[in-house]
Protein backbone atom coordinates (compact mmCIF):
# COMPACT_ATOMS: atom_id res chain seq x y z
CA UNK A 1 0.00 0.00 0.00
CA UNK A 2 2.70 2.58 0.74
CA UNK A 3 4.26 2.04 -2.69
CA UNK A 4 0.86 2.55 -4.29
CA UNK A 5 0.52 5.76 -2.32
CA UNK A 6 3.96 6.90 -3.48
CA UNK A 7 2.93 6.28 -7.04
CA UNK A 8 -0.11 8.45 -6.45
CA UNK A 9 1.97 11.26 -5.13
CA UNK A 10 4.46 11.14 -7.99
CA UNK A 11 1.71 11.09 -10.59
CA UNK A 12 -0.10 13.87 -8.81
CA UNK A 13 2.95 16.09 -8.76
CA UNK A 14 3.48 15.58 -12.48
CA UNK A 15 -0.11 16.53 -13.15
CA UNK A 16 0.20 19.55 -10.88
CA UNK A 17 3.17 20.89 -12.80
CA UNK A 18 1.32 20.33 -16.04
CA UNK A 19 -1.67 22.17 -14.56
CA UNK A 20 0.51 25.05 -13.43
CA UNK A 21 1.66 25.89 -16.94
CA UNK A 22 -1.45 27.32 -18.57
CA UNK A 23 -2.67 29.24 -15.54
CA UNK A 24 -0.34 32.15 -16.18
CA UNK A 25 -1.10 32.22 -19.89
CA UNK A 26 -4.84 32.26 -19.36
CA UNK A 27 -4.96 34.59 -16.39
CA UNK A 28 -7.39 36.80 -18.30
CA UNK A 29 -9.25 33.86 -19.79
CA UNK A 30 -7.39 34.35 -23.05
CA UNK A 31 -3.80 35.23 -23.87
CA UNK A 32 -2.45 38.68 -24.79
CA UNK A 33 -2.68 38.35 -28.56
CA UNK A 34 -6.21 37.03 -28.48
CA UNK A 35 -7.18 39.77 -26.08
CA UNK A 36 -5.81 42.46 -28.37
CA UNK A 37 -7.63 40.90 -31.30
CA UNK A 38 -10.98 40.60 -29.54
CA UNK A 39 -10.80 44.16 -28.30
CA UNK A 40 -10.16 45.64 -31.73
CA UNK A 41 -12.30 43.30 -33.76
CA UNK A 42 -15.26 44.52 -35.76
CA UNK A 43 -17.23 42.75 -38.43
CA UNK A 44 -17.29 39.16 -39.52
CA UNK A 45 -14.08 37.24 -38.86
CA UNK A 46 -14.82 33.58 -39.44
CA UNK A 47 -11.36 32.03 -39.39
CA UNK A 48 -9.97 33.90 -36.34
CA UNK A 49 -13.07 33.03 -34.28
CA UNK A 50 -12.86 29.41 -35.43
CA UNK A 51 -9.29 29.36 -34.23
CA UNK A 52 -9.99 31.00 -30.84
CA UNK A 53 -12.78 28.48 -30.23
CA UNK A 54 -10.58 25.53 -31.07
CA UNK A 55 -7.66 26.85 -29.05
CA UNK A 56 -9.88 27.48 -26.05
CA UNK A 57 -10.98 23.87 -26.04
CA UNK A 58 -7.56 22.31 -26.58
CA UNK A 59 -5.88 24.37 -23.85
CA UNK A 60 -8.71 24.11 -21.30
CA UNK A 61 -7.39 21.60 -18.81
CA UNK A 62 -10.64 21.36 -16.83
CA UNK A 63 -12.47 20.31 -19.94
CA UNK A 64 -9.74 17.85 -20.92
CA UNK A 65 -9.92 16.20 -17.47
CA UNK A 66 -13.66 15.76 -17.88
CA UNK A 67 -13.12 14.18 -21.30
CA UNK A 68 -10.58 11.75 -19.87
CA UNK A 69 -13.17 10.72 -17.30
CA UNK A 70 -15.95 10.31 -19.84
CA UNK A 71 -13.81 8.36 -22.30
CA UNK A 72 -12.11 6.17 -19.74
CA UNK A 73 -14.53 3.28 -20.20
CA UNK A 74 -15.90 4.19 -23.62
CA UNK A 75 -14.34 2.62 -26.66
CA UNK A 76 -17.12 1.91 -29.17
CA UNK A 77 -17.14 4.74 -31.70
CA UNK A 78 -20.93 4.82 -31.60
CA UNK A 79 -20.87 5.59 -27.86
CA UNK A 80 -18.12 8.18 -28.21
CA UNK A 81 -20.07 9.94 -30.95
CA UNK A 82 -23.25 9.86 -28.90
CA UNK A 83 -21.63 11.38 -25.82
CA UNK A 84 -19.83 14.07 -27.76
CA UNK A 85 -23.09 15.00 -29.50
CA UNK A 86 -24.86 15.39 -26.16
CA UNK A 87 -22.09 17.62 -24.86
CA UNK A 88 -22.05 19.69 -28.06
CA UNK A 89 -25.81 20.14 -27.98
CA UNK A 90 -25.57 21.34 -24.37
CA UNK A 91 -22.86 23.93 -24.74
CA UNK A 92 -23.96 25.22 -28.16
CA UNK A 93 -27.38 26.05 -26.72
CA UNK A 94 -26.07 28.01 -23.75
CA UNK A 95 -23.22 29.69 -25.64
CA UNK A 96 -25.55 31.19 -28.27
CA UNK A 97 -28.36 31.83 -25.83
CA UNK A 98 -25.98 33.35 -23.27
CA UNK A 99 -24.25 35.84 -25.58
CA UNK A 100 -27.36 36.85 -27.51
CA UNK A 101 -29.50 37.15 -24.37
CA UNK A 102 -26.62 38.98 -22.65
CA UNK A 103 -26.70 36.57 -19.72
CA UNK A 104 -23.74 36.89 -17.34
CA UNK A 105 -23.07 33.98 -15.04
CA UNK A 106 -20.24 34.22 -12.53
CA UNK A 107 -17.22 32.58 -14.19
CA UNK A 108 -15.91 31.25 -10.88
CA UNK A 109 -19.15 29.42 -10.15
CA UNK A 110 -19.29 27.96 -13.65
CA UNK A 111 -15.69 26.77 -13.38
CA UNK A 112 -16.44 25.28 -9.95
CA UNK A 113 -19.32 23.33 -11.51
CA UNK A 114 -16.98 22.10 -14.24
CA UNK A 115 -14.66 20.97 -11.41
CA UNK A 116 -17.64 19.17 -9.89
CA UNK A 117 -18.22 17.41 -13.21
CA UNK A 118 -14.68 16.02 -13.01
CA UNK A 119 -15.33 14.79 -9.44
CA UNK A 120 -18.62 13.24 -10.57
CA UNK A 121 -17.02 11.37 -13.46
CA UNK A 122 -14.09 10.10 -11.36
CA UNK A 123 -16.45 8.87 -8.65
CA UNK A 124 -18.75 7.31 -11.24
CA UNK A 125 -15.84 5.46 -12.87
CA UNK A 126 -14.82 4.12 -9.47
CA UNK A 127 -18.30 2.61 -9.21
CA UNK A 128 -19.27 5.01 -6.45
CA UNK A 129 -22.82 5.62 -7.63
CA UNK A 130 -23.44 1.90 -8.05
CA UNK A 131 -22.56 1.44 -4.41
CA UNK A 132 -24.66 4.37 -3.25
CA UNK A 133 -27.76 4.00 -5.42
CA UNK A 134 -27.37 0.56 -6.97
CA UNK A 135 -26.73 2.06 -10.43
CA UNK A 136 -24.91 4.86 -12.25
CA UNK A 137 -26.92 8.00 -13.01
CA UNK A 138 -27.93 8.50 -16.64
CA UNK A 139 -24.53 9.35 -18.10
CA UNK A 140 -25.90 10.87 -21.30
CA UNK A 141 -28.10 13.26 -19.32
CA UNK A 142 -25.19 14.18 -17.05
CA UNK A 143 -22.99 14.99 -20.04
CA UNK A 144 -25.77 17.13 -21.52
CA UNK A 145 -26.21 19.06 -18.26
CA UNK A 146 -22.49 19.69 -17.83
CA UNK A 147 -22.41 20.74 -21.49
CA UNK A 148 -25.04 23.39 -20.71
CA UNK A 149 -22.89 24.77 -17.90
CA UNK A 150 -19.77 24.75 -20.01
CA UNK A 151 -21.57 26.83 -22.67
CA UNK A 152 -22.44 29.45 -20.06
CA UNK A 153 -18.78 29.58 -19.10
CA UNK A 154 -17.77 30.22 -22.71
CA UNK A 155 -20.52 32.82 -23.11
CA UNK A 156 -19.40 34.69 -20.00
CA UNK A 157 -15.77 34.76 -21.13
CA UNK A 158 -16.69 36.03 -24.60
CA UNK A 159 -18.91 38.78 -23.22
CA UNK A 160 -16.03 40.21 -21.21
CA UNK A 161 -14.72 41.57 -24.51
CA UNK A 162 -17.73 43.65 -25.49
CA UNK A 163 -17.84 42.03 -28.90
CA UNK A 164 -18.97 44.31 -31.71
CA UNK A 165 -22.59 43.72 -32.74
CA UNK A 166 -21.46 43.87 -36.36
CA UNK A 167 -21.09 40.27 -37.52
CA UNK A 168 -21.72 38.92 -34.01
CA UNK A 169 -23.94 36.02 -35.01
CA UNK A 170 -21.55 34.72 -37.66
CA UNK A 171 -18.60 35.15 -35.30
CA UNK A 172 -20.40 33.25 -32.54
CA UNK A 173 -21.25 30.37 -34.84
CA UNK A 174 -17.64 30.33 -36.06
CA UNK A 175 -16.46 30.27 -32.43
CA UNK A 176 -18.83 27.42 -31.63
CA UNK A 177 -17.69 25.38 -34.65
CA UNK A 178 -14.11 26.10 -33.54
CA UNK A 179 -14.97 24.69 -30.11
CA UNK A 180 -16.22 21.55 -31.87
CA UNK A 181 -13.08 21.22 -33.97
CA UNK A 182 -10.91 21.70 -30.90
CA UNK A 183 -12.97 19.15 -29.06
CA UNK A 184 -12.60 16.56 -31.81
CA UNK A 185 -8.86 17.12 -31.92
CA UNK A 186 -8.52 16.76 -28.16
CA UNK A 187 -10.86 13.78 -28.22
CA UNK A 188 -8.85 12.03 -30.92
CA UNK A 189 -5.65 12.33 -28.91
CA UNK A 190 -7.20 11.28 -25.61
CA UNK A 191 -9.01 8.36 -27.25
CA UNK A 192 -5.85 7.22 -28.99
CA UNK A 193 -3.89 7.26 -25.76
CA UNK A 194 -6.56 5.56 -23.67
CA UNK A 195 -7.24 2.88 -26.30
CA UNK A 196 -3.54 2.19 -26.62
CA UNK A 197 -3.20 2.02 -22.86
CA UNK A 198 -6.28 -0.21 -22.52
CA UNK A 199 -4.42 -3.04 -24.30
CA UNK A 200 -1.78 -3.15 -21.58
CA UNK A 201 -1.98 -4.84 -18.22
CA UNK A 202 -1.18 -1.54 -16.52
CA UNK A 203 -4.56 -0.12 -17.59
CA UNK A 204 -6.48 -2.23 -15.10
CA UNK A 205 -3.73 -1.87 -12.57
CA UNK A 206 -3.85 1.93 -12.64
CA UNK A 207 -7.54 2.38 -13.46
CA UNK A 208 -8.38 2.92 -9.81
CA UNK A 209 -5.57 5.34 -9.04
CA UNK A 210 -6.16 7.32 -12.25
CA UNK A 211 -9.81 7.86 -11.44
CA UNK A 212 -8.98 8.62 -7.84
CA UNK A 213 -6.58 11.31 -9.04
CA UNK A 214 -9.16 12.57 -11.49
CA UNK A 215 -11.56 13.02 -8.61
CA UNK A 216 -8.87 14.74 -6.59
CA UNK A 217 -8.11 17.17 -9.44
CA UNK A 218 -11.82 17.91 -9.62
CA UNK A 219 -11.85 18.77 -5.92
CA UNK A 220 -8.82 21.03 -6.46
CA UNK A 221 -10.55 22.86 -9.31
CA UNK A 222 -13.63 23.31 -7.15
CA UNK A 223 -11.63 24.61 -4.19
CA UNK A 224 -9.63 26.93 -6.43
CA UNK A 225 -12.68 28.41 -8.15
CA UNK A 226 -14.89 28.63 -5.06
CA UNK A 227 -12.14 30.45 -3.18
CA UNK A 228 -11.90 32.84 -6.11
CA UNK A 229 -15.65 33.37 -5.95
CA UNK A 230 -15.66 34.17 -2.26
CA UNK A 231 -12.69 36.54 -2.22
CA UNK A 232 -13.63 38.52 -5.34
CA UNK B 1 -26.42 0.57 -22.01
CA UNK B 2 -25.03 0.36 -18.50
CA UNK B 3 -21.82 2.32 -18.03
CA UNK B 4 -18.83 0.17 -17.22
CA UNK B 5 -17.13 0.98 -13.92
CA UNK B 6 -14.45 -0.34 -11.64
CA UNK B 7 -15.74 -2.82 -9.08
CA UNK B 8 -14.38 -1.97 -5.64
CA UNK B 9 -15.47 -3.03 -2.20
CA UNK B 10 -17.26 -0.40 -0.16
CA UNK B 11 -14.26 -0.02 2.13
CA UNK B 12 -11.82 0.52 -0.75
CA UNK B 13 -14.14 2.98 -2.47
CA UNK B 14 -14.43 4.90 0.79
CA UNK B 15 -10.66 4.89 1.23
CA UNK B 16 -10.01 6.18 -2.29
CA UNK B 17 -12.67 8.87 -1.99
CA UNK B 18 -11.24 10.11 1.29
CA UNK B 19 -7.71 10.02 -0.14
CA UNK B 20 -8.74 12.12 -3.16
CA UNK B 21 -10.33 14.72 -0.89
CA UNK B 22 -7.41 14.90 1.52
CA UNK B 23 -4.91 15.09 -1.31
CA UNK B 24 -6.91 17.90 -2.95
CA UNK B 25 -7.20 19.77 0.35
CA UNK B 26 -3.46 19.54 1.04
CA UNK B 27 -2.56 20.68 -2.47
CA UNK B 28 -5.02 23.55 -2.30
CA UNK B 29 -3.83 24.77 1.09
CA UNK B 30 -0.11 24.44 0.47
CA UNK B 31 0.28 25.18 -3.25
CA UNK B 32 -2.71 26.44 -5.21
CA UNK B 33 -4.25 28.99 -2.82
CA UNK B 34 -0.89 30.56 -1.82
CA UNK B 35 0.15 30.92 -5.46
CA UNK B 36 -3.18 32.06 -6.85
CA UNK B 37 -4.67 34.18 -4.10
CA UNK B 38 -1.91 34.71 -1.55
CA UNK B 39 -3.98 32.75 0.98
CA UNK B 40 -1.42 30.79 2.94
CA UNK B 41 -2.83 29.29 6.16
CA UNK B 42 0.04 26.83 6.61
CA UNK B 43 2.97 29.09 5.69
CA UNK B 44 4.23 26.36 3.37
CA UNK B 45 3.41 28.42 0.28
CA UNK B 46 5.63 31.20 1.59
CA UNK B 47 8.39 28.72 2.39
CA UNK B 48 8.19 27.29 -1.12
CA UNK B 49 8.33 30.79 -2.58
CA UNK B 50 4.93 30.52 -4.20
CA UNK B 51 3.53 33.79 -2.90
CA UNK B 52 5.79 35.88 -5.16
CA UNK B 53 3.11 36.20 -7.85
CA UNK B 54 0.97 38.25 -5.54
CA UNK B 55 3.82 40.47 -4.48
CA UNK B 56 4.03 41.59 -8.10
CA UNK B 57 0.31 42.21 -8.16
CA UNK B 58 0.59 44.17 -4.95
CA UNK B 59 2.92 46.61 -6.69
CA UNK B 60 6.00 45.60 -4.74
CA UNK B 61 9.40 45.25 -6.28
CA UNK B 62 10.26 41.64 -6.90
CA UNK B 63 13.44 40.21 -8.30
CA UNK B 64 11.56 37.23 -9.71
CA UNK B 65 9.23 39.30 -11.85
CA UNK B 66 12.09 41.24 -13.45
CA UNK B 67 9.83 44.24 -13.25
CA UNK B 68 11.31 47.17 -11.40
CA UNK B 69 9.34 50.12 -10.24
CA UNK B 70 11.16 53.20 -9.08
CA UNK B 71 8.93 55.46 -7.12
CA UNK B 72 10.17 58.80 -5.95
CA UNK B 73 7.62 60.52 -3.82
CA UNK B 74 3.96 59.93 -3.43
CA UNK B 75 2.26 62.28 -5.82
CA UNK B 76 0.33 65.04 -4.21
CA UNK B 77 -0.56 68.04 -6.32
CA UNK B 78 1.48 68.96 -9.37
CA UNK B 79 4.54 66.91 -8.64
CA UNK B 80 6.32 65.33 -11.52
CA UNK B 81 7.05 61.67 -11.15
CA UNK B 82 9.25 59.41 -13.22
CA UNK B 83 8.58 55.69 -13.24
CA UNK B 84 10.64 53.00 -14.87
CA UNK B 85 8.75 49.93 -16.05
CA UNK B 86 10.37 46.84 -17.49
CA UNK B 87 8.32 44.96 -20.03
CA UNK B 88 9.78 41.42 -20.20
CA UNK B 89 10.40 39.75 -23.57
CA UNK B 90 7.28 38.29 -25.18
CA UNK B 91 4.87 39.60 -22.61
CA UNK B 92 2.59 42.44 -21.66
CA UNK B 93 2.53 44.74 -18.67
CA UNK B 94 -0.27 46.92 -17.33
CA UNK B 95 0.57 50.07 -15.42
CA UNK B 96 -2.37 51.94 -13.97
CA UNK B 97 -3.17 55.12 -12.06
CA UNK B 98 -6.11 55.29 -9.68
CA UNK B 99 -7.98 58.51 -10.44
CA UNK B 100 -11.33 60.15 -9.71
CA UNK B 101 -13.68 61.36 -12.44
CA UNK B 102 -12.72 64.40 -14.59
CA UNK B 103 -9.11 64.46 -13.41
CA UNK B 104 -6.26 65.17 -15.73
CA UNK B 105 -3.01 63.32 -16.26
CA UNK B 106 -0.19 64.66 -18.41
CA UNK B 107 2.32 62.09 -19.51
CA UNK B 108 5.37 61.47 -21.58
CA UNK B 109 6.96 58.07 -22.11
CA UNK B 110 9.85 56.71 -24.06
CA UNK B 111 11.13 53.15 -24.51
CA UNK B 112 14.73 52.01 -24.60
CA UNK B 113 14.45 51.90 -28.40
CA UNK B 114 11.96 49.28 -29.49
CA UNK B 115 8.46 50.34 -30.49
CA UNK B 116 5.76 48.72 -28.33
CA UNK B 117 2.12 48.01 -29.04
CA UNK B 118 0.13 49.87 -26.39
CA UNK B 119 -3.43 50.47 -25.32
CA UNK B 120 -4.02 53.50 -23.10
CA UNK B 121 -7.36 52.89 -21.40
CA UNK B 122 -9.47 53.26 -18.29
CA UNK B 123 -11.50 50.76 -16.27
CA UNK B 124 -14.43 52.01 -14.15
CA UNK B 125 -14.22 51.55 -10.40
CA UNK B 126 -16.06 48.50 -9.06
CA UNK B 127 -16.68 47.08 -12.52
CA UNK B 128 -16.65 43.29 -12.73
CA UNK B 129 -17.61 42.78 -16.37
CA UNK B 130 -14.12 43.60 -17.69
CA UNK B 131 -15.36 46.74 -19.46
CA UNK B 132 -12.82 49.40 -20.37
CA UNK B 133 -12.54 52.43 -22.61
CA UNK B 134 -9.49 52.98 -24.81
CA UNK B 135 -8.04 56.47 -25.24
CA UNK B 136 -5.22 55.55 -27.60
CA UNK B 137 -3.99 52.39 -29.33
CA UNK B 138 -0.83 52.37 -31.42
CA UNK B 139 2.65 50.91 -31.77
CA UNK B 140 5.24 53.56 -30.91
CA UNK B 141 8.50 54.04 -29.04
CA UNK B 142 7.53 57.37 -27.49
CA UNK B 143 4.41 59.41 -26.84
CA UNK B 144 3.47 62.61 -25.13
CA UNK B 145 0.02 63.87 -24.23
CA UNK B 146 -2.69 64.07 -21.60
CA UNK B 147 -6.12 62.72 -20.87
CA UNK B 148 -9.07 63.61 -18.67
CA UNK B 149 -10.77 60.67 -16.99
CA UNK B 150 -14.36 60.04 -18.15
CA UNK B 151 -15.12 58.05 -14.99
CA UNK B 152 -13.49 57.20 -11.71
CA UNK B 153 -11.36 54.05 -11.71
CA UNK B 154 -7.93 52.93 -12.89
CA UNK B 155 -6.41 54.47 -16.00
CA UNK B 156 -3.16 53.66 -17.72
CA UNK B 157 -1.25 51.65 -20.24
CA UNK B 158 -1.03 48.12 -21.47
CA UNK B 159 2.31 47.67 -23.22
CA UNK B 160 3.14 44.57 -25.21
CA UNK B 161 6.67 43.53 -26.01
CA UNK B 162 7.01 41.03 -28.87
CA UNK B 163 10.81 41.27 -29.01
CA UNK B 164 13.27 38.73 -27.63
CA UNK B 165 14.73 41.20 -25.12
CA UNK B 166 13.11 43.16 -22.28
CA UNK B 167 12.19 46.78 -23.01
CA UNK B 168 12.39 49.57 -20.45
CA UNK B 169 9.69 52.22 -20.53
CA UNK B 170 10.47 55.51 -18.83
CA UNK B 171 7.21 57.18 -17.91
CA UNK B 172 6.96 60.73 -16.60
CA UNK B 173 3.60 61.88 -15.27
CA UNK B 174 1.99 64.90 -13.70
CA UNK B 175 -1.60 65.00 -12.48
CA UNK B 176 -4.18 64.16 -9.86
CA UNK B 177 -3.98 60.51 -8.98
CA UNK B 178 -4.18 58.65 -5.71
CA UNK B 179 -1.82 55.77 -6.36
CA UNK B 180 -0.25 53.87 -9.20
CA UNK B 181 1.37 50.54 -9.92
CA UNK B 182 1.56 47.40 -12.01
CA UNK B 183 -1.69 45.65 -12.46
Amino acid sequence: MPSRLQQHCLLSLTILFALGLPIEVFAHGVDDNTRAFLQQNTGMQIIPFLYIGAKHMITGYDHLLFLVGVLFFLYRSRDVLLYVSMFTLGHSLTLLFGVIGDIQVNAYLIDAIIGLSVVYKGFDNLGGFKHLFGKSPNAKLAVLIFGLFHGFGLATKLQEFQLAADGLMANLIAFNIGVELGQFTALAFILLMINFWRKHRTFNHFATSTNCLLMSSGFMLMGYQLTGYFIN
Amino acid sequence: MQQQTIALTKATLFKYSIFSMIFAAITLLTIILPAEYNIDPTGIGQALGLTVFNKVAAEKTSSVSSQKVTEKTKATVETIETIEIIVPAHSGVEYKFTMAQYQKLSYQWVTSGTALYFDLHGEPEGDTTGYFESYAIATLNTMEGSFTTPFSGVHGWYWKNTADTPVIVQLTVKGDYAKHGLK
